[in-house]
């Protein structure tokens, strides 16, 4: 314990740095499509540091996170134009709804085996996303089916979660992001940080020494659900238009798996450190090369994919974090590095 | 009634190929305990490949049956040996390697792309000597590519169970599925079984891809339907059963051949997905698995 609460100077310094340049940013960049493409970085960021909360602590791999996307977005956008109700109360209506979702999924899910758990995640996702395009009218809602959500432009409004300016949605996402990695940290630190590691490592010893393995996971899966929907609300606020394939489709699923797993799953500023990473190359990529090769972009993606996992399979935080230590001159040795990135193996929360 | 006899009979044939993209995914699965994400890839590889022997040679489409297997199972044998074997090396510890999972989805993204820059995003068809030729039963009508594909998907499934029951290669690949360790130490050389496995997985996708390729169109993102529809399949069966992913596979094709007859086709994909989640919650072992493996 002491080790995490040891944090250098240097440490403290960088973050900092890290914080003010996020902050002083949109003040800089004029460029709205700049801008749209940090706002969109920040919302990757989000969601795969989301998605980590379980998949990166609960021993699962779950890839259909976009479904939750979706009914985030889903819930706030037809209650905002069904009743009018603010999107920032549909956003936490959104978080609800997801989280009883994934609780409900997560029940018979969560003690199957890591192969089981994906492939139901998957088809679940997929379940959403053809319900969701089946359907067009739902009591007093309409869903409107394949065809998708148009909210009406409103200008600058904070009670529509509306504003003209992009930092507006840039700071929300921020401020969004720093929250989502604060619930990790206090995850992490918790006691319920050290059972669900103990239980995604060996969910049968932890089972024995009488930690309910299962509840643990469950809380993490509510946890996670609950915070990707938020995203989702956002993004049908920055776009003012959802559609189940943009929202609900496999591909996002998958993006927000592999980015986090990129960047390295079960840490805290991994699946960061992925999306500051990939999206950018995938925005270059695709832009430099998309017209000339379609599908270069994505090629390279595999391939980055195919490589880390060779190379690095806990992701690029290990390298990174080892060349931070290097070069501030702190990292005496590697165990600091891992008991203040990783989590503690599931031994030593068993001493606790 | 007619139509009825004639959706069911439809849905069989097509199940069947279905089944047999399945087995290659349940075998894989078997011997490594690796979801194998780059299936519908494999087998989109295969259709291409039986696109391009049956356009420029203008042979009997299931000529291409003897150059296809061969090389899609060198292809697999080597995709597993030079881009698998290092990652599952790295996590031999570990019962179902997530990693694996991760590179082989990293190689359906590299696959479907790289089909995308050489043959462009069209569907394409190619005429054979069998295309649009139909069987008449009495009034019901199919498709003879149909029920040729249907058969050879059958006989390759049966072959296979034959293979892994009784011969020599095929006992030690059911001992490295039961257990690497023992195997290793019993002599078996565990890395050269994941790689045929890998390989017989892989060809399995070769036969489908021929078989498919007289009566369907091929596109590089042709593996996905298929993709998920085998991910479905392998678990409605129980992972790592042949007999099951064959069942399964004729199971899902008649639900969505039949169901299509009653409603839209959208609700018979909401209806495979539906069951789907309810065998997992219900009975994760699926008709035929392992109660070890879920």
């Amino acid at each position: 314990m002491s080790s995490i609460a040891r944090q250098s100077s240097k440490d403290k310094i960088l973050l900092l740095a890290v914080l003010a340049t996020a902050f002083v940013l949109p003040m800089v960049v004029t460029s709205p499509s700049t801008m749209q493409f940090l706002i969109l970085l920040l919302f990757y960021a989000y969601l795969t540091s989301s998605w980590n909360l379980v998949g990166g602590f609960a021993g699962v791999l779950p890839l259909g996170h976009a479904a939750f996307v979706a009914l985030g977005a889903y819930t706030s956008t037809l209650l905002y134009l069904q009743y009018g109700l603010s999107p920032w109360l549909g956003m936490l209506v959104g978080g609800v709804v997801a989280a009883v979702v994934g609780i409900i999924i997560g029940i018979p899910t969560l003690k199957m085996r890591g192969a089981y758990f994906a492939l139901a995640t998957i088809a679940f996702a997929e379940a959403i996303r053809v319900l969701i395009q089946n359907t067009s009218q739902v009591g007093p809602f309409n869903v409107n089916g394949p065809r998708g959500l148009l909210i009406n432009l409103k200008g600058s409004s904070f009670a529509a979660y509306q504003f003209t300016s992009k930092a507006s949605y840039y700071y929300i996402m921020l401020v969004l992001l720093l929250m989502v990695l604060g619930v990790t940290v206090l995850l992490m630190r918790s006691k319920l940080g050290y059972y669900l590691s103990a239980g995604g490592e060996e969910p049968e010893a932890a089972q024995a020494l009488g930690v309910n393995v299962a509840k643990y996971k469950l809380l993490a899966m509510a946890l996670s659900c609950f915070f990707t929907a938020l995203a989702g609300t956002f993004y049908a606020q920055l776009m003012l238009y959802i559609s189940p394939q943009n929202i609900c489709g496999l591909n996002l699923s998958f993006e927000i798996a592999f980015i986090a797993l990129i960047g390295g799953r079960g840490t805290i500023l991994g699946p960061v450190l992925g999306a500051l990473l990939l999206r950018p190359v995938n925005e270059l990529t695709r832009v430099y090369l998309g017209g000339l090769l379609p599908g270069m972009h994505l090629v390279i993606f595999g391939l980055i994919l195919v490589l880390v996992m060779i190379y690095q399979p806990r992701g690029i935080q290990e390298p990174l974090t080892r060349l931070y230590r290097r070069l501030t001159g702190g990292g005496d040795d590697q165990d600091h590095d891992q008991d203040q990135d990783t989590l503690p193996k599931a031994k030593e929360a068993v001493e606790l | 009634m007619e139509n009825f006899l004639q959706s069911l009979i439809s849905g069989l044939l097509i199940g069947g190929i279905y089944g047999l993209t399945a087995v290659g995914l349940t075998l894989i699965f078997g011997v490594m305990k690796v979801i194998n994400f780059a299936h519908g890839s494999l087998l989109m590889v295969g259709m291409f490949a039986a696109y391009w022997f049956i356009k420029l040679s203008g042979l009997n489409p299931y000529l291409a049956l003897f150059v296809v297997v061969p090389l899609l199972f060198l292809f697999g044998y080597a995709m597993q040996h030079v881009v698998i074997r290092p990652v599952f090396k790295a996590e031999k510890d570990v019962r179902e390697p997530i990693t694996v999972i991760i590179v082989t989805t990293g190689i359906w993204y590299i696959l479907d792309n790289l089909s995308l820059m050489a043959f462009g995003a069209e569907y394409r068809v190619v005429h054979t000597s069998v295309s649009g030729k139909i069987f008449d039963m009495g009034g019901i009508y199919f498709l003879q590519s149909k029920l040729y594909g249907f058969l050879i998907a059958l006989a390759t499934a049966l072959f296979l169970y034959w293979f892994l029951k009784h011969s020599k290669m095929g006992k030690a690949i059911r001992a490295t599925s039961l257990d690497r360790e023992a195997a290793s130490l019993m002599g078996v050389n565990q890395y050269r079984i994941y790689n045929i496995a890998f390989g017989l997985g892989t060809a399995c996708c070769g036969v489908a891809g021929c078989v498919l390729i007289p009566f369907y169109y091929v596109y590089p993102t042709v593996g996905t339907i298929f993709d998920i529809r085998a991910f479905i399949i392998v678990v409605l069966g129980g992972l790592g059963s042949i007999p099951g992913a064959l069942l399964g596979g004729i199971l899902i094709g008649i639900t969505q051949s039949v169901g299509a007859q009653y409603m839209a086709a959208t609700w018979t994909e909401e209806i495979i997905y539906v069951i789907f989640l309810l065998i997992l919650f219900v009975k994760p072992s699926g008709l035929f698995g392992s109660r070890y493996d879920y």
